[in-house]
């Protein structure tokens, strides 16, 4: 492959320039003019930028293939979208395009699925295919005209616009190449190896229902710290059920009475990642560190937690009032749901979903909706007809 | 296995072809939904930033995303409405009103291909063709 | 309404109603503008009434000074202005001769102004005027008095600008606010600097006693006094900023009236009346004061010898007059400022009386001759018009000072103060020769009074053609005022002081002119009686000059020996003040707009030459914006990747 001898980057930088110019060329020729366009080397051309842009991809970014059927569906809507929307591009009947539209939102919905977004994909399906798309094909129909028209058969400067579209995405993925890894590409492949690829779970199954059956639990017994103080009488049954449920979430997150780690802890710090790769000390990915940064919250927590209640319960001296402590069981019950969640997708992402809507991003979310309302009563107003007869 | 980067390579280029599209097709409507396939773009970035993470930050993002583009939706439908009332065309082209003053506005000096029609291979009994008069429908689209 | 404040509040407000009311009339355009007169004849009238009121309750009371409790106007660090009046035996007076006057000049031009446009107008800005005039008389603060000063100004200009659509009124207008502002600003400065001297107070009274208690450096008073003076040059027009009050002349007749005989001239005597305290306490300002007074009385009286204009006499004659004032206040380091104080402020009163009746007179043989003024084209309206003829003799011999009327007392009073001074200590000489001024004035006065009076009602009839049918006495309502006000110029001089000196008694309690006679250096004179040398003297020169004008203009024309020809000459060309000033104010100010407008020219050439750049730059650039959103569009996306290309390869590396 390396005819020239040339660097690494040069390498790159020239397979992303050879496959925008083939697009720009391909764009070119497909786009509507009034003198009629040249379908047949357009879309060779499109089909050569695609090919060469695969090229890059993997051997940029590329991998053996153990997820066969990941990697295959990821090809397959990949393409879908890309193709179907060079389609609704080069489209001079807009209704075809509209159509290819459709195409696009759903190979895109497919990517969100393997994301492990299945709400979006969801919202995304019923928002654009099935509102979106139908009142413009809608709108498309009332202004039908037929025949030749402006609108559809001419393209405003279609070289120009084909070149600024294809260098943007060129520099964007010049970019992608430079921060991935730059031209150092020998380290590049190791670091990638472990720990740019998309995180496998962090937390077992087994772990996050001990954790949800906490929080189960945390919600029956918290009953019993109603009030100021805890009868006399009940005091020796809430200490065995804290004590439970402290020792349950301590067996994930480790705690000063069973164990000096966590299981998670342990796990994530210890297990090597593939056979004969270096040790890492911590894994060095997002979620990884996320988790690593909740678990050690939650043992805190849980520690202070269960202290406070222990003194509140033998009348300590530095005793704190039982509503601190049933705040600071607040707290830890919501910890203990973020975490239960976290990488757990997306068999709970709708819950999580909402849950984080409605506890981060309540004024977002209370915006948007005024937006929808503004937008909506500025439609009605726009799309009234003046001087009607009222 | 897919990465990170093969997610982000794609929605770049599902945002350059809308991009080239929204830069260059003149019907609106085509613009409109050219517009709404980069945000598709975009919201793959998202979504696949939100995966790498391990967390839910990005797709909630593209919940806003989507609530933002169903109100652009709703907008831009009633203003296609009353464009197409007043200019009785789609074409973006129609409306250079706000160019400045002293600059002579674009127009489309090509014509437009008008399909050629097949000559009649029969003429007709008296030997002269038949006087092809226009109609309205047909002096309006040239 | 027992109380003195109250009562001056009341007569304050009158006015300022009146003006409310005859500007709505005037901007409605209502039918109600036909009677706009009426507002302020009641409202001076009602004024009058309890002005004289109130002269009897200050002349009976114990305490001869009631100061209203002070509303904070503006405050600003040391500076603390509070709207504040103040009733004494001085503010009352003017008070009630302001009143007074203004009652019977507002009858006379309800007259007068009869069918004019503008009837609201002229009599809302005639009570805005009168108003203003009396807030200037009561205010205890000195920048409550300058805005009333200011507000007298303003009114003047309004007025003496009234034929607006004429041009020379416009530039008289124009002319006699630009030049009594020129006198503002040393007033101001004045103020500022009394501000600072006084204990940052600005009330008058309480000022003065700072002052008084702790006097400041001499210099520094001397030049705040001066700086006073320079507004009271303005405001009164004395030499050198006198040139205004002739032209002002433009204005209708009772606008004379009431500029020359109570309102705006007589402010400046009356500031400095009121500033008596400090000007007693430097005999440098006072002698400056009185050379001032007595310069322009003998250059005005002079400039009036030959003026064929019949209201530009009386204006010289009001100039001189004013003269006359001054150099009695100039008296007051010499001898008892409460003696000269005294002296000026009768003569301002007696003057308004006989100033205002020969503006009436002169404004009704105007009213009857069509708007002609000029002496040469009129004459012997003795028959015409009885009542007017018989109100200017008297306005007349007023004037000119013969006996027993009453500019003869207060003329006399003036005098006998220039002779104590003489008498006095410091600046004898210079007093004395002022003395020899005043009294050579006193000759001229009666000379060119007595010539106006000739050329007009004496001789053949003559009546310009303009006068039409308009060739008859006035009607009543413009005679009754002027029969009132000649009783009033004959026999008010005579009621009040020379026999029963209640005009001196009732100023003695003055508080202010108290404590400028305790801060004055003069000697106490013992009052000597009355001085009946200076009084025949004074006599004997008045009757010179009346008798030298029967023999000259017992006819009604002007026939001028050859010998004197060119000193009539100097006199009707003014002395070339007015062309004196021209070529040496106004011609190298004129030079210097030229040439700053050369050079004003060059900056705008430069200006434009710069601005032209960003033109050309525009005009290069603007056929991209063609108004296509998707060219725009393209532009954003190409500029976009060039960032981008500028971000990868330079700044990622």
């Amino acid at each position: 492959m390396n005819l020239f001898a040339l660097t690494p980057m040069q390498e790159s930088a020239g397979q992303i320039a050879l496959a925008a110019v083939l697009a720009i060329a391909g764009f070119g020729f497909l786009l509507p003019q009034p003198r009629g366009r040249r379908v047949a080397p357009g879309i060779a051309a499109l089909i050569a930028a695609a090919g060469v842009f695969v090229a890059w991809l993997y051997s940029t970014f590329g991998q053996p293939m153990p997820d066969i059927i990941g990697t295959v569906l990821f090809c397959f809507f990949s393409v879908g979208a890309l193709g179907f929307g060079s389609v609704l591009v080069a489209q001079v009947n807009p209704g075809r395009g509209a159509i290819a539209f459709a195409f696009v939102i759903l190979s895109t919905c497919g990517l969100f699925l393997l994301l492990a977004a299945p709400f979006l994909m969801a919202a995304t399906i019923i928002i654009y295919a099935g509102a979106i798309i139908v009142t413009f094909l809608f709108v498309l129909m009332l202004s039908h005209a037929g025949g030749p028209s402006d609108e559809n058969n001419r393209s405003r400067e279609p070289w120009l616009g084909s070149l600024a579209g294809f260098a943007f995405v060129g520099l964007v993925l010049f970019s992608l190449y430079l921060s991935h890894g730059g031209p150092d590409s020998a380290s590049a492949a190791e670091s990638l190896k472990t720990t740019q690829r998309l995180p496998a779970q962090v937390l077992t199954a087994d772990e996050r229902n001990t954790l949800l059956a906490a929080v189960e639990k945390l919600d029956t017994v918290e009953t019993q710290l109603a009030g100021d103080n805890v009868p006399s009488a009940n005091k020796n049954r809430v200490a065995e059920d804290f004590e439970g449920i402290h020792d349950q979430i301590g067996t994930v997150v480790g705690s000063t009475t069973l164990s000096r780690d966590g299981s998670v802890l342990t796990r994530l710090e210890k297990v090597p990642m593939r056979p004969g790769e270096k040790l890492s000390p911590l894994r060095t990915d997002q979620q990884a560190k996320t988790v690593i940064r909740d678990t050690l919250e939650i043992r805190k927590l849980n520690e202070e937690a269960f202290k406070d209640l222990s003194n509140n319960l033998l009348d300590d001296k530095t005793k704190k009032s039982l509503p601190t402590v049933k705040a600071e069981y607040h707290k830890l019950r919501e910890e203990l749901v973020l975490l239960a969640g976290v990488g757990q997708l997306p068999a709970r992402n709708v819950g999580n979903l909402g849950y984080i809507l409605y506890a981060d991003h309540l004024l977002a979310v209370e915006l948007a909706g005024t937006l929808l309302l503004v937008a909506t009563i500025g439609a009605i107003a726009i799309a009234q007809r003046k001087g009607a007869v009222a | 296995m897919i990465t990170l980067w093969h997610y982000l390579a794609v929605a770049a280029a599902l945002f350059g072809i809308g991009l080239v599209g929204f830069l260059t097709r003149r019907n609106m409507i085509t613009m409109f939904l050219c517009a709404e396939m980069m945000f598709q773009g975009v919201a793959i970035n998202f979504v696949a930033f939100a995966r790498y993470h391990g967390n839910l930050q990005g797709q909630v993002f593209v919940l806003f995303i989507i609530a933002v583009a169903a109100c652009e939706a709703g907008i831009a439908l009633a203003l296609f409405l009353m464009l197409y009332r007043r200019g009785k065309s789609l074409d973006a082209s129609t409306w250079q009103s706000l160019r400045e003053t002293g600059v002579p506005p674009a127009v489309d000096t090509e014509p437009l291909e008008i399909e050629v029609k097949v000559e009649d291979e029969h003429l007709a009994p008296a030997g002269v063709r038949p006087k092809h008069i226009p109609t309205e429908e047909e002096a309006a689209r040239v | 309404m027992s109380d003195p404040i109250d009562l001056a509040l009341i007569i304050l407000a009158l006015p300022l109603l009146a003006c409310l009311n005859a500007a709505v009339t005037a901007v409605l355009k209502s039918s109600l503008s036909k009677v706009a007169h009426v507002p302020l004849v009641l409202s001076c009238a009602i004024g009058a009434v309890l002005g004289i009121l109130l002269l009897l309750k200050v002349a009976d009371g114990e305490t001869h000074r009631w100061i209203s409790n002070p509303i904070t106007w503006f405050a600003a660090g040391n500076l603390k202005v509070s709207f504040t009046i103040a009733v004494d035996p001085l503010s009352a007076i003017m008070l009630a001769m302001v009143t007074f006057i203004s009652t019977w000049i507002a009858i006379f031009s309800s007259g007068y102004m009869h069918g004019e446009r503008g009837y609201g107008r002229f009599f809302a800005i005639m009570s805005l005027f009168v108003f203003s005039m009396l807030g200037l008389v009561l205010a205890n603060n000195f920048l409550l008095l300058v805005a009333f000063w200011e507000g007298v100004g303003v009114c003047s200009y309004l007025l003496v600008g009234y034929y607006y659509e004429k041009p020379s009124a416009a530039a008289a207008a124009r002319k006699a606010f630009l030049v009594t502002r020129l006198g503002d600003v040393g007033f101001l400065l004045g103020i500022f600097l009394l501000w600072k001297m006084g204990g940052w107070n600005t009330d008058l009274s309480a000022l003065f006693d700072y002052i008084a208690k702790t006097p400041p450096d001499q210099g520094e008073l001397t030049l705040a006094c001066l700086l006073l003076f320079c507004g009271a040059v303005g405001k009164s027009a004395q030499f050198p900023l006198y040139v205004w009050l002739p032209d002002a002349m433009e204005g209708p007749t009772p606008v004379s009236a009431l500029i020359h005989a109570a309102t705006m001239v007589t402010a400046g005597v009356y500031l400095l009346a009121r500033c008596a305290p400090l000007f007693a306490m430097c005999p440098a300002a006072q002698i400056t004061v009185a050379t001032i007074g007595g310069v322009t009385a003998i250059l005005a009286a002079f400039i009036a010898l030959a003026q064929n204009d019949l209201k530009r006499v009386l204006a010289y004659s009001t100039v001189s007059q004013l003269g006359y004032m001054f150099l009695a206040l100039g008296t007051g380091g010499a001898i008892s400022p409460v003696f000269a104080v005294t002296a000026a402020m009768f003569h301002l009163f007696t003057h308004a009386f006989f100033k205002a009746l020969l503006f009436l007179s002169a404004g009704s043989v105007m009213h009857s001759m069509g708007g002609v003024i000029d002496m040469r084209k009129f004459g012997g309206l003795r028959k015409l018009m009885p009542v007017t003829h018989l109100a200017f003799l008297c306005g007349a011999a007023a004037l000119a000072g013969l006996p027993l009327l009453s500019g003869f007392w207060s003329k006399d009073m003036i005098l006998e103060s220039l002779e104590m001074a003489a008498e006095g200590e410091r600046y004898t000489g210079g007093y004395y020769v002022l003395l020899l001024v005043s009294l050579i004035t006193v000759f001229m006065t009666a000379f060119y009074t007595f010539r106006a009076y000739f050329l007009t009602f004496w001789g053949p009839e003559r009546i310009p053609e303009e006068a039409g049918h308009h060739a008859h006495e006035s009607p009543s309502r413009m005679t009754i005022p002027l029969m009132i006000l000649a009783v009033g110029a004959v026999g008010v001089g005579i009621a009040v002081e020379p026999f029963n000196h209640k005009f001196s008694h009732f100023l003695d309690h003055a508080p202010t002119l108290q404590l400028a006679f305790a801060t004055s250096h003069a000697p106490v004179l013992e009052h000597h009686g009355f001085n009946w040398l200076l009084a025949s003297i004074g006599t004997a020169l008045a009757l010179g000059g009346l008798g030298l004008a029967f023999i000259m203009y017992r006819k009604g024309t002007e026939t001028l020996p050859a010998a004197i020809e060119p000193v009539f000459a100097l006199s009707r060309n003014k002395l070339y003040v007015d062309e004196i000033y021209g070529a040496v104010f106004v011609k190298p100010a004129g030079v210097l707009a030229f040439l700053s407008g050369a050079f004003d020219g060059f900056l705008d050439a430069m200006a434009r030459l710069i601005s032209s750049l960003p033109r050309f730059v525009g005009w290069w650039v603007r056929p991209i914006q063609n108004g296509l959103v998707q060219f725009y569009a393209l532009s954003m996306a190409l500029g976009l990747t060039v960032l981008l290309t500028f971000v990868a390869f330079k700044i990622a590396r």
